[in-house]
């Protein structure tokens, strides 16, 4: 079916409903947004505006603190998540049997985060109890608390999270890739380093950077697996939970949120649209240069 | 005293296997430097299989791949005296044309002018001059085509390996690019291994070509000799417009043997091979020494030389017009002949008589 005969207003009816969708689902965030810059603050009938509160968040330590905790928990998460991801991703393209991969990685997707978050707690737990076991048995402290909740156990959990994400973004971007180039790259005398960096990372490079942006945002969004497995209420969303939980989110708390939010939209928006531009771009550089097929 | 020069590729006993799949079974091979060679075959025959292991993109199962009489069997591609041209997909789309020409000898660590001298001399040489700054995907497919050689000829390496190089094109593209595809490998003067499915394109290109199938080498050859006399009922099968008869030999006494074909006999001349009487045989006759006339007409050709049949129907085929004749025990042949020689085609149904020069019809024993 031709888009000739496709009614007008149904298209605009589609356009319509997405919009609400997206309406829908971002009042919260941009609602949020507003009244950081109320100088009243949250719940007050008068709306002044004010830069206050976010001049505040730069002298509120609590949340400094933990937005210092969360980028390095997002720096070192990323750092490991992409690459594994990455590799998984290739091993997956090359897998003749690509069921029982595909299962393994996205499995953790399917455990809900509390139940996944309190196993590793257990698992964490038992770990620390066997490895000073062996301590004790070779007469050495030096074992002991390698499995301590706190930063690695954190990284930990949120690697086995973020890694399925990864790996789907990654591997979208790698559907396109003909594996023949790495071949030629080869036949040309790339080792497979060099065939990989020249040749099949500038065209995944996109689904790299969108993965390591997506493990980022992922980091800042994680609740209960960061509460569960660092120990301390001290990461950027703990803090912000346990606020609203204990004595109501501090309008700098507000100021943050929205910061942080505004950030995450802007990223994934200017992927999004700096893929689109490209794409236009080079479809539209084609069809210009491109003359008549001459053989 | 005279020094000999290993050949430019030789393969003892290779074989591939995936699990249980055998790919190639024990295949022997020489190729002289300089040769075009093609390997030919059905899809699935292991022909890309061979080319891939000597290329070193496969490792054999075992067997040994020499160039110019080094075992490079554990060598990967990067170490070998290869290069190699796909079928298709394999250019660097984020890459100019001059950046995929150049980028072996960027590797190679040549200087920026040296790489963007050659690689500019190498497009002139493909015909591709005043393209050097598009992208792939401005190219139409035979300059693609025209692209991957000049990034493999570039290196100066000696074995360039094409793997359905023009599968991709169209039929007039095609020959246009065989034709090319020699000159460029005389004016080279280098080794050539080619693989295709199509006789066609084998035959205009290949110095020498090898028939794979099964993963086996069935047969090895010029491509005049692979075409006119086929020693192997496959090759026979494959190549040329051929009729396969099957017959019991009647009388194995003296150089020509005769064979019962549909319950007439045949004389067939044995070329040396070792057949007894009451053997089943196979035969094979191209299609265009197969002379058709009206049963009634004797064309003058001795007894055995010929049969009778029933005229099927005439498929017109341009230069050629085919006609098909059914024989008593439901055999098909056909006969073809130039479609402007044809003044009265018999009428379906018409008794019509075959008749071929005496040692037109091939004997197959394998």
């Amino acid at each position: 079916m031709t888009e000739d005969f496709a009614n007008p207003w149904v298209y605009r009816l589609k356009w319509a409903y997405l919009l609400l969708i997206v309406t829908t689902l971002m009042i919260p965030v941009m609602y949020v947004m507003y009244i950081s810059f109320n100088a009243n603050g949250f719940g007050a009938n008068a709306y002044d505006f004010t830069w206050e509160w976010y001049g505040l968040i730069l002298k509120d330590k609590l949340l400094l603190n933990a937005l210092r905790w969360t980028l390095s928990l997002s720096l070192v998460v990323t750092l490991v998540a992409v690459p594994f991801a990455l590799l998984a991703a290739k091993y997956y393209k090359q897998a003749s049997n690509k069921l029982f991969p595909i299962f393994l990685l996205l499995a953790p997707l399917f455990v809900p985060p509390d139940i996944l978050g309190s196993a590793l707690l257990v698992f964490f737990k038992n770990l620390n109890g066997a490895f000073e076991w062996l301590g004790a048995l070779l007469g050495t402290s030096l074992f002991d608390g390698w499995f301590d909740l706190g930063f690695m156990t954190a990284v930990i959990g949120l690697i086995i999270y973020t890694i399925p994400y990864s790996f789907i973004v990654i591997l979208i971007t790698m559907g396109r890739y003909r594996s023949e180039q790495t071949e030629a790259a080869r036949s040309c005398g790339a080792d497979g380093w060099r065939a990989f960096w020249d040749i099949e990372f500038p065209q995944i490079r996109a689904g790299i950077l969108s993965a390591c942006s997506f493990t980022v945002i992922l980091c800042f969004n994680e609740y209960t697996r960061t509460s569960l497995l660092k120990g301390g209420f001290d990461t950027f969303t703990t803090v912000l939970v346990s606020q609203m939980l204990n004595t109501g989110m501090s309008p700098q708390s507000y100021a943050m949120s929205s910061l942080v939010s505004f950030i995450a939209i802007a990223l994934i928006g200017g992927i999004i649209i700096v893929t689109m531009i490209r794409s236009e771009t080079l479809t539209r550089d084609a069809r210009a240069k491109a003359e008549p097929v001459m053989s | 005293m005279t020094t000999l020069t290993p050949p430019a590729v030789e393969v003892r006993n290779l074989a591939k296997h995936y699990g249980s799949v055998v790919a190639l079974k024990h295949v022997n091979l020489t190729i002289a430097a300089g040769e075009y060679f093609v390997l030919l075959g059905p899809s699935g025959g292991g022909k890309t299989t061979l080319l891939r292991t000597i290329g070193g993109f496969h490792k054999a199962t075992s067997g040994d791949v020499l160039l110019h009489g080094r075992d490079v069997g554990h060598l990967p591609p990067d170490k070998r005296p290869t290069t190699m041209v796909f079928q298709a997909y394999a250019l660097f789309p984020h890459m100019t044309v001059l950046g995929n020409v150049g980028y072996g000898l960027k590797v190679a660590g040549f200087s920026k002018r040296d790489v963007a001298e050659k690689s500019a001399a190498m497009l002139e040489m493909v015909g591709l001059k005043g393209f050097a700054d598009r992208k792939p995907h401005e190219l139409s497919g035979g300059q693609q085509q025209r692209v991957q050689l000049a990034r493999a000829m570039v290196l100066d390496r000696d074995i360039l390996l094409l793997d359905e190089p023009l599968a991709a094109l169209d039929a007039q593209l095609r020959k246009d690019m065989c034709v090319e595809l020699k000159h460029l490998q005389e004016k080279m003067g280098i080794t050539f291994i080619h693989v295709t499915h199509n006789q066609e394109e084998a035959m205009t290109v290949a110095d020498r070509i090898a028939l794979v199938a099964n993963g086996e080498l069935v047969e090895h050859g010029r491509a005049r000799d692979i075409y006119e006399a086929p020693q192997k009922r496959f090759t026979a099968s494959f190549v040329g417009e051929n009729n396969l008869l099957t017959g019991r030999v009647t009388d194995a006494s003296g150089e020509t043997m005769t064979v019962d074909v549909a319950g007439t006999s045949i004389a067939v001349l044995k070329r040396g091979h070792d057949v007894q009487a009451g053997q089943q045989v196979d035969l094979s006759i191209r299609s265009e020494l197969v002379k058709l006339s009206p049963a009634d007409v004797d064309g003058g050709v001795p007894d055995g030389h010929g049969t009778t049949g029933t005229y099927g129907e005439s498929f017109y085929l341009g230069l050629t017009t085919s006609h098909l004749v059914r024989l008593p025990d439901g055999t098909e042949i056909v006969s073809r002949e130039i479609s402007e020689m044809i003044h009265n085609a018999p009428a379906p149904g018409a008794q019509v008589r075959l008749h071929w020069q005496a040692d037109a019809l091939r004997l197959h024993t394998s």
